[in-house]
């Protein structure tokens, strides 16, 4: 929501019953409190920036994917094992946020992405806008239909942030507990996708997973629910299918799947 | 801790503002926080007087903070109902369907200044 898009009304009340409808400081005398409108979203810095991208990459043919999970669940393997089976179909980009390293790009990279970028938060928890506008402007987005963006390991602070993506997916695996969409229930209802991964543990862990699919469900009625282990690759090709229908719906990225096959 | 990154977006505006209106000292910023945004209120109030409490103009600054219930309207039924856990359920007839009303919310309302 840019700030513009609210009307700057300003009322100023003075203890003197004196109002102005409009900016006038100097009017005001020193020890009189005032009071003036802000009506404004507290992150709209923030959303300016990722309409701005939103409207560039759509513009451009490209598909963006915000990827989300607690650290570990398997993001960056989800992106390595989804790059090898498309590849040839559609060109994949990535931007991989992390706090330190850019050992997750060069993964990514290595397994054969149009191009991947790394950024290192430095310590911060989440991806905002405007680091992936940064990052855009030094990826070479000329073979990429699909943007994927690995946000950093974290279920709380990274749902907050639009980072002018199309669609959410948040990441959860079998190690990690059952209880993560009771605990966190801000990232399962505003992702539109909900990737269960390392299936192959199942028999190693206790981990109740109708009940994970249906607290989820309760929290987000429209999730779209995938059951995968990049380990073994089973699920891998009704999440690639859906992948390839949902890049499908930019007619621009349409057009370059239908170039490449 | 993302309520530290929301609070500096709080400072920001704020900021911006004073110095538009000329302020001397900002007295109280007033928000509305959902209670289904994802932003703890408590935590939000401690991060903002960390970030202001050496700002000449910001520092002493009172948080308000007005915390809105998550509620919905049905789209069957019509009915308004809480939603508890983000389970948004209506409690007349069980459909899933409707419209958010009001929880969501991550507003600056106004701010109260002494002017210079
Ligand atoms: N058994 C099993 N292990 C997996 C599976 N998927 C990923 N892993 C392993 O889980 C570990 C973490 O995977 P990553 O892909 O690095 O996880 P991530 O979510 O990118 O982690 P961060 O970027 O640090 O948040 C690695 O050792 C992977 O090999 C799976 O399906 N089954
Ligand atoms: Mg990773
Ligand atoms: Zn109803």
């Amino acid at each position: 929501m840019p700030p513009s898009r609210y009307p700057v009304w300003v009322s100023v009340l003075s203890i003197l019953g004196a109002r102005f409808t409009s900016f006038a400081p100097p009017l005001l005398r020193s020890g009189v409190v005032a009071k003036v409108s802000i009506a404004q979203h507290i992150l709209a810095a923030n959303e300016v920036v990722a309409e701005e991208i939103r409207q560039m990459l759509t513009q451009r043919g490209i598909r963006t994917i915000n990827v989300m999970s607690s650290p570990g669940a398997g993001k960056t393997t989800l992106l390595e094992k989804t790059i090898e089976r498309l590849q040839g179909k559609l060109g994949i980009g990535v931007i991989d946020g992390d706090i330190e390293t850019t050992a997750d790009a060069d993964r990514i990279e290595a397994a054969g992405a149009a191009d991947a970028i790394q950024i290192n938060t430095r310590g911060a928890c989440h991806l905002e806008a405007h680091m992936v506008r940064a990052a855009l402007s030094e990826i070479d987005l000329s073979h990429v239909g699909l943007l994927f963006i690995e946000n950093i390991g974290n279920l709380v602070c990274p749902s907050s942030w639009d980072l002018g993506e199309d669609t959410r997916v948040v990441v959860v695996s079998t190690s990690e507990g059952d209880d993560k969409p009771a605990k966190y229930p801000h990232m399962f209802a505003t992702s539109q996708v909900m990737i269960v991964n390392k299936l192959d543990l199942l028999p190693y862990v206790d981990y109740d997973l109708e009940k994970v699919k249906e607290h989820a469900l309760t929290i987000n009625p429209h999730l779209r629910i995938f059951e995968v282990s990049c380990r073994t690759g089973a699920g891998l090709d009704a999440w690639c299918e859906w992948l390839m229908a949902f890049a499908r719906g930019n007619a621009e990225v349409a057009r370059k799947i239908v170039q490449e096959v | 801790m993302h309520e530290l990154a929301i609070a500096q977006s709080i400072v920001d505006v704020v900021e911006t503002r004073a110095t538009e209106c000329n302020a001397a000292r900002v007295k109280s910023v007033r928000l509305q926080i959902g209670e289904a945004s994802g932003v703890v209120a408590d935590s939000l109030s401690f991060c903002f007087e960390m970030l202001t409490s050496f700002d000449p103009v910001l520092a002493g600054a009172q948080l308000s903070i007005d915390v809105m219930p998550h509620r919905a309207r049905c789209r069957h039924c019509a009915t308004e109902f809480a939603i508890t856990d983000f389970v948004a359920r209506c409690p007349t007839c069980d459909e899933w369907t409707n419209e958010i009303l009001s929880g969501t919310e991550l507003q600056i309302l106004d701010m109260e200044f002494d002017a210079s």
